[in-house]
């Protein structure tokens, strides 16, 4: 069954006290909650595959990550109908062999799951001869893309570098990916002291590089919303979904929540991201599923807007 | 839409349904409907719309009475919300948060709002004016009448990273406890059972602070969702202990229940997390009240 509408849902539940409890509920706030029903037409196609922008490799360094053995990360990915995942590496955080890094990145992706996993290698731009690994990662390993993590990587987006950095890989067609956090500063390790990531020194270089393809990760602005608000009016950045929080996060984000609020984001610039391994797989899809949103939005976010910038091997 | 319709089967993508949610009977002991809107009867009307969506089946709110800001001061909505819990009796609970500073007056809260009012149980918030932990002995009080009257008992907990050097917990509010603050409150009532909230945030750390004492449970809502946290705390608690929240609207359902399905548990396990454990937890107070309640 593709389509669960309110008539099947009573008829597989009637004679349970949550269904009933339910049908009470029903007539009451729940009425003041919905908006006029307008029913999906019953599914037909293959239900879409997920591209997931947003996941890593290897061993989160303070911690045993469930899934951090690749083909169980992969099983784990496949089992959530992921078809294609954007794979970065967590030794890139702290190792300085910057090269190593990209090299074992490469040769996993390619011995554990050819075509399905693609290597986005990483340069320090804090690092001496950082355009030397981004001409590896393009010509000798052959990735599609880079993914840079400052605060983790000792520099910010006010770097010298960072300008160069996205004009070189709009020039070779990568894509950028910068990680804005990779876990809740409230429970760093006490080693680890990041600045917090200013997003906004970020324009100017995009808006001097027309046509770059940038990505942030695990974005989802500060409190005010103001740094959010300036990157999609003034430059052309994509972002992930996988920092979006609270319920229906996806649909207000994009403007199509019940509650009618306008969009922050525009729907084109969406990229499925579920931070796996770290975050459970299940957490950002499920969140596809809470937000009410149509078909074409299901299918820009889980693999169209992907599928723009990225064809398939 | 319909909050019951969906354009792809959540089966499609390894996802329970809709169906499949209903009936793990999902009971959300950390709702926060009513928290941080200008308007919450509002807010709590719109957040129906996922609980409709997730299947939720109870939802049970941290903030009747007052607000968590100011527990004792009543809260304009006050009567509202106290009418919404009367009419949704069958969806919804409360909890009334209390003020470990000022034990009588939190005392005279819980008999208005529990003993003759609709709420099942108080909550300790995450922090208060007076710099007050539910570590300190104004809690005891509390706790006795708590005791007596069969209330649950949420106690918001973290450990944030701060101070020099940096340390988990010494970041943490003035009045906000920690699972240490829970396992000390917790030992000098060995009779009573206490919700360990957040898990501590830093839920490695914040287990192995409450796993000698079997009278806590824990509850791991409102931080990010982290693959292999439930499995651990079923490994070093037992499933038994561990209740579940959804920390809406301001969480993501979705995070919270993505919790628990990144876990590797039986059917009847999960079901314990999702609701069981925590209905076995506020059964007296329901039968004590007349309510009826299923486990």
């Amino acid at each position: 069954m593709n389509l669960f509408d309110r008539r099947q849902f009573i008829k597989n539940s009637l004679g349970t006290g949550a269904a009933l409890s339910l049908a009470h509920a029903t007539g009451t706030a729940l009425a003041a909650a919905t908006t006029p029903p307008a029913k999906p037409a019953p599914l037909t196609e293959k239900p879409p595959g997920i591209i997931d922008t947003n996941v890593t490799l290897f061993q989160w360094p303070f911690r045993k990550l469930k899934y951090s053995e690749t083909p169980a990360l992969v099983a784990k990915l496949r089992q959530h109908h992921i078809i294609e995942a954007w794979a970065g590496s967590f030794e890139a955080l702290l190792h300085k062999d910057i090269a190593g890094v990209n090299e074992r990145l490469a040769t996993e992706c390619r011995e554990q799951a050819p075509g399905f996993l693609r290597p986005f290698g990483t340069v320090n731009l804090a690092w001496a001869d950082w355009e030397e690994d981004v001409r590896r990662c393009h010509e000798v390993h052959h990735m599609p893309g880079l993914r840079i993590y400052p605060g983790y990587q000792p520099f910010n987006l006010k770097h010298p570098g960072l300008a160069p950095l996205i004009a070189m890989v709009r020039e070779r067609g990568l894509i950028l990916q910068i990680v804005f956090q990779m876990e809740d500063p409230r429970v760093h390790h006490p080693l680890i002291k990041l600045e917090t990531l200013d997003a906004r020194p970020l324009i100017a270089p995009l808006q001097a590089a027309p046509g770059a393809k940038v990505q942030l990760l695990h974005f989802s602005g500060n409190v005010q919303g103001s740094d959010l608000q300036a990157l999609m009016a003034e430059t052309p950045a994509h972002l992930d979904l996988s920092r979006w929080e609270g319920n229906g996060a996806i649909g207000r984000m994009i403007g199509s929540a019940p509650s009618g609020s306008a969009a922050r984001v525009p729907l084109e610039r969406v990229f499925f991201g579920s931070h796996a391994p770290y975050f459970p797989v299940e957490t950002a899809v499920l969140k596809l599923m809470e937000s009410p949103l149509d078909r074409p939005q299901l299918n820009a976010i889980m693999q169209g807007n992907a599928r723009r910038w990225l064809p398939p091997v | 839409m319909s909050p019951h319709d969906f354009h792809f089967n959540p089966a499609d993508y390894g996802l329970p349904t809709r169906d499949e949610l209903v009936a793990y009977r999902i009971w959300d002991s950390h709702f926060h409907g009513f928290y941080g809107a200008q308007n919450p009867i509002e807010q709590f009307h719109a957040n129906q719309f996922y609980v409709e969506r997730m299947g939720i089946e109870r939802s049970i709110s941290l903030e009747i009475g007052g607000t968590l800001a100011a527990p004792l001061t009543p809260s304009p909505y006050d009567d509202a919300i106290r009418q919404l819990l009367e009419t949704h009796q069958d969806r919804l609970s409360g909890l009334t948060p209390i003020e470990p500073g000022f034990p009588d007056e939190s005392c005279e809260k819980m008999e208005k709002w529990i003993r003759r009012g609709p709420c099942i149980g108080i909550k300790y918030v995450g922090g208060n004016k007076s710099g007050t932990t539910c570590r300190h002995p104004n809690n005891d009080p509390i706790i006795r009448l708590a005791a007596e009257l069969n209330a649950t008992i949420y106690i918001h907990t973290w450990l944030k990273i701060g101070g020099t050097p940096r340390l988990p917990g010494r970041d943490n509010l003035p009045g906000e406890s920690t699972p240490m603050d829970v396992a000390a409150l917790a030992q000098r009532f060995p009779g009573v059972r206490f919700i360990c909230g957040h898990s501590g945030g830093d839920w490695e750390l914040g287990v192995r602070v409450i796993r000698p004492h079997k009278n806590i449970f824990l509850e791991f809502a409102g931080s990010d969702p982290h693959s292999g946290q439930v499995d651990y705390a079923v490994h070093e608690l037992g499933v038994d202990r561990i209740v579940w929240g959804g920390h809406g609207p301001s969480r993501s359902y979705a995070t919270e229940i993505g919790k628990v399905l990144d876990a590797s548990l039986s059917r009847p396990n999960r079901m314990k997390i999702l609701g069981g454990n925590f209905r076995g937890y506020a059964a007296p107070i329901f039968r004590q009240k007349g309510w009826k309640i299923t486990l």
